[in-house]
């Protein structure tokens, strides 16, 4: 039941109501004139069709303003507003039937001029729609966000590609001659002919499209530069790209970058700082990308090195800007992995494209943190190779025939490094933290033959190693001149230090001496002999064998020896009669056959001449135990000159004269001959460690004996109790493996037994 | 046919002549009795074999590397005694006699 008071109160209300409309006018006259100012604005504001061909409805502006002034002092502007929204809302279909003719034409035709008309027209539709600036700016942009939000409601899926082709086409407007279809809209085209995008990009930011698309715009540029980076560096290593890019992103890219990202902007200040966010971010995306493509690229850019310097030097700017250094790492690895260290590649390559990782990560990463992490794998691979050694130590005299060497000869000779960091069997040792510090490198070898001989525990190998090929260079000089070797030897002391190279420094004695002693020998009388004579304790073991030189042969030898003891009263000569080399003539009854050939093959050859036909047995006899096959390989060289014929039963017969044909039938006689291997005169450090090894065979047999099995660690260490045993684990291993192959013992998940 | 020997490299190795292993053995087993190297080694303060460490021969028959024997010979416990037999060191006249050779 209403009260009194509660009656009076609504009466009141309503008189203020009233009178908030009347506006204090006058009877109702202003109530009147309240409702005739809600019928023009409203009607002001209805949104129109675009596309009735009606002309458009002229108002009386200063009506128009009179009814809007009414209506804001009658506070009823929000409720117009509200009403003006609905309208908008009723009006809708008019734009969405518009933009569904544009999109089924783009979708159509994949042309985005249906995209920019469709902007534009939206653009027309926005301003047809927009109230007068004198509502206020709350008005005006309750409007926009209204219009913003039913245009996407109204835009289809595939609008947001064709959006993307029509920014991407912005871009590439800079480096075009022909102007894309859409910038021959009536709206664009009397723009500045170069820049048609201009108005376009207006258009984008009213809509709402700018903020709405953002990242799809700044991913239409990533690609971009994503797309010009591949095209222009992929491949080019030869010049330094990333700051030929820069250039190309201030010329190119960051005109381009006002429009989206510096509207507004009302000074070339104020562009600059708008842009640097964004620039910042296209500049790290350059070096990603820049990055990215290099380490897909490093193990050939590594190839190509020295000629990829600049492509390294870039490299290493991006990595500073972008933290790729584990991708590089990564895949630097697997690409080592897959393409170097596999059976099928040569350990001298292995050993030229691990120097070049050396080179080419000091120059992306001076601490050594990426070359650490890569060349573990390549080290712990060349470890197990057999010939590693013999690689860097060919390399390390010079011996590289194909002119790559390891050493770099601009390097500067120096003593060896050792390095504590690698040492594996250290307890202590750990691996160095992604972000070491510059203390990081201070003990890790800085010269590359430091680093590959740090690939094992000690120098020692590589100074037995040395001291081998040396001994094979300096005993096949047949010309006296080994100054190379001397200065070979000169080179190998700095680094290898004095007494490494000791007994290298004998065999170059024993060469001058030999030389000074043939001299002195040739003048008491002179004999076609010249021997190099050596102190053995000092040269690596030789081969031996019990050749013995016939006829002539021993002659020369024994005349020899004779004047070598009256020169030097207290020596003898030992000839070592495998080694070495002569050259003989043959008279024969037709003609002379000139040859260098081995001793075997001499002492054959002078075996001959004592009488024509020879059974293999009768020429092994007299030169006493040569096996079978190196005689037959002797006598084949004889054979393929034509002096010998093959016969059957192992029988050879000297030709005296020439056959017609000698060709075919020593052919026939080779290809019963087991291909022979030719046998190196010195034992390499490998054979010498081979036959050490046997000797601690008994003492494995014995263990495995009694103990049953054992893995590889235990019967290392039970082995270290044996007298002199100083072999690695990895040599260790080399070992059984070979007693496995032999069948002598079995390995099951690493644990050794003996095979029976 | 008749074979000329032109020209020929051949390798050699030289040996002390200490008149005992005169047989074609392998001949290096002989060791200094003072520092154990072999004779065609060198003394452990050489550094080159052969003429720079030449070998001192004893009338007892005894050999030794001459700078090991001097510097044995120079200390007051050798007496100037031979080390192998503590006889008297007397150095032998070197015999330059091959006609025991092989
Ligand atoms: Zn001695
Ligand atoms: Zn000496
Ligand atoms: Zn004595």
């Amino acid at each position: 039941m209403a009260t009194d008071a509660l009656r009076a109160q609504i009466a009141g209300k309503w008189q203020s109501a009233f009178s908030r409309l009347n506006r204090g006018e006058p009877g109702i006259s202003g109530l009147l004139s309240f409702s005739e100012a809600w019928t023009i604005a409203a009607d002001f504001l209805q949104p129109r069709d675009l596309a009735d061909p009606a002309p458009k409805k002229e108002h009386d502006m200063q009506e128009v303003r009179g009814a809007f002034d009414t209506l804001s002092k009658s506070k009823m502007l929000p409720m117009l507003l509200e009403n003006f929204l609905e309208s908008m809302r009723k009006q809708r279909y008019l734009i969405e039937r518009e933009v569904d003719q544009f999109m089924s034409q783009y979708d159509s035709t994949e042309d985005c001029q249906y995209i920019a008309g469709l902007v534009l027209r939206l653009v027309e539709w926005y301003k047809a729609w927009a109230p007068i600036p004198e509502l206020g700016y709350t008005i005006l942009s309750a409007y926009t966000l209204a219009f913003h939000t039913q245009t996407f409601s109204i835009l289809p899926p595939s609008f947001a590609s064709g959006f993307k082709a029509l920014v991407a086409s912005t871009l590439t407007l800079i480096d075009s001659d022909t102007l894309p279809t859409w910038a021959h809209h009536p709206a664009l085209a009397y723009y500045n002919p170069k820049r048609p995008d201009v108005p376009l990009w207006s258009a984008f930011d009213q809509l709402g499209l700018l903020d709405r698309y953002e990242s799809l715009i700044s991913s239409v540029c990533y690609e971009h530069i994503e797309a010009h980076i591949q095209e222009t560096c992929a491949g080019k290593w030869g010049e330094p790209m990333l700051a030929r890019l820069r250039e190309w992103m201030a010329e190119k890219i960051v005109p381009w970058m006002i429009m989206p990202y510096a509207r507004g902007a009302r000074n070339t200040d104020e562009a600059r700082s708008m842009l640097q966010g964004i620039g910042s971010r296209f500049d790290f995306h350059v070096c990603k990308t820049l990055s990215d493509l290099r380490t897909k690229e490093i193990f050939d850019i590594i190839v190509d090195y020295p000629d990829s310097l600049c492509a390294l030097q870039d490299l290493k700017e991006c990595l500073q800007r972008v933290d790729q250094r584990t991708e590089l790492v990564q895949t630097l690895r697997k690409a080592n992995k897959k393409r170097l260290l596999h059976p099928g590649a040569d350990t001298k390559d292995i050993l030229l494209q691990y120097v070049s990782i050396i080179r080419c990560l000091r120059i992306v990463d001076p601490p050594g943190v990426l070359l650490y992490k890569v060349a573990d794998p390549i080290r712990k691979y060349l470890r197990e190779r057999p010939d590693t050694i013999r690689c860097i130590v060919a390399s390390l005299v010079g011996d590289g025939e194909s002119g790559d060497s390891l050493v770099d000869e601009n390097e500067p000779i120096q003593p060896l490094q050792q390095l504590q960091v690698e040492d594996y069997t250290d307890p202590n040792w750990e691996p160095e933290p992604i972000d070491a510090g510059p203390e990081f490198r201070t003990n890790k070898p800085s010269d590359v033959i430091s680093t590959l001989v740090s690939i094992y525990d000690s120098k020692d190998l590589f100074v037995k190693e040395l001291q081998v090929l040396l001994a094979q260079r300096l005993l096949s000089i047949k010309d006296g001149n080994f100054e190379r070797e001397r200065r070979n030897i000169e080179i190998l002391k700095i680094r290898f230090g004095e007494s490494a190279l000791q007994v290298c420094e004998v065999m170059l004695r024993d060469m001058t001496d030999s030389k000074r002693i043939d001299q002195h020998v040739q003048s008491q009388k002179s004999l076609s002999l010249h021997p190099t004579i050596i102190s053995g304790h000092f040269w690596p073991p030789l081969q031996s064998s019990t050749l013995t030189m016939p006829g002539q042969l021993k002659e020369l030898q024994d005349e020899y020896s004779k004047q070598y003891t009256t020169f030097k009263p207290d020596k003898r000569l030992r000839w070592l009669p495998q080694l070495g080399s002569i050259k003989l003539e043959l008279t024969l009854q037709d003609r002379t056959v000139s040859a260098d050939v081995s001793l075997l093959e001499a002492a054959f050859i002078e075996l001959f001449s004592e009488k024509d036909i020879w059974t293999i047995d009768e020429l092994t006899t007299r030169v006493r135990s040569i096996d079978r096959i190196s005689a037959a390989k002797a006598l084949a060289t004889w054979v393929d000159m034509g002096v010998l014929k093959a016969g059957g039963d192992s029988v050879y017969r000297l030709l005296e004269v020439a056959e017609e044909v000698p060709t075919s039938s020593s052919a026939a006689a080779i290809q019963h001959l087991p291909a022979v291997e030719e046998v190196p005169t010195i034992m390499t450090v490998q054979q010498q460690q081979a036959e050490q090894m046997k000797v601690y065979w008994k003492f494995i047999e014995g263990m495995l004996t009694n103990l049953g099995q054992l893995s590889l660690d235990r019967i290392q260490s039970m082995l270290k109790l044996a007298p002199g045993y100083d072999r690695t684990i990895e040599q260790l291993a080399s070992f059984m493996e070979a007693a496995r192959r032999e069948g002598l013992v079995t390995v099951k998940d690493g644990v050794w037994k003996l095979n029976r | 046919m008749k074979v000329t020997v032109k020209n020929w490299h051949a390798i050699a190795q030289w040996r002390w002549d200490t008149g005992t292993n005169e047989d074609e053995g392998d001949g290096e087993g002989d060791v200094c009795g003072i520092c154990r190297v072999p004779y065609e080694g060198c003394c452990p303060s050489c550094k080159m074999p052969g003429d720079d460490c030449p070998l001192i021969w004893g009338e007892c028959s005894h050999v030794f590397h001459m700078h090991c024997l001097l510097q044995w010979i120079g200390t007051a416990a050798s007496k100037q005694q031979c080390p192998m037999d503590r006889r008297p060191w007397v150095t032998a006249e070197r015999k330059v006699n091959h006609s025991n050779g092989r």
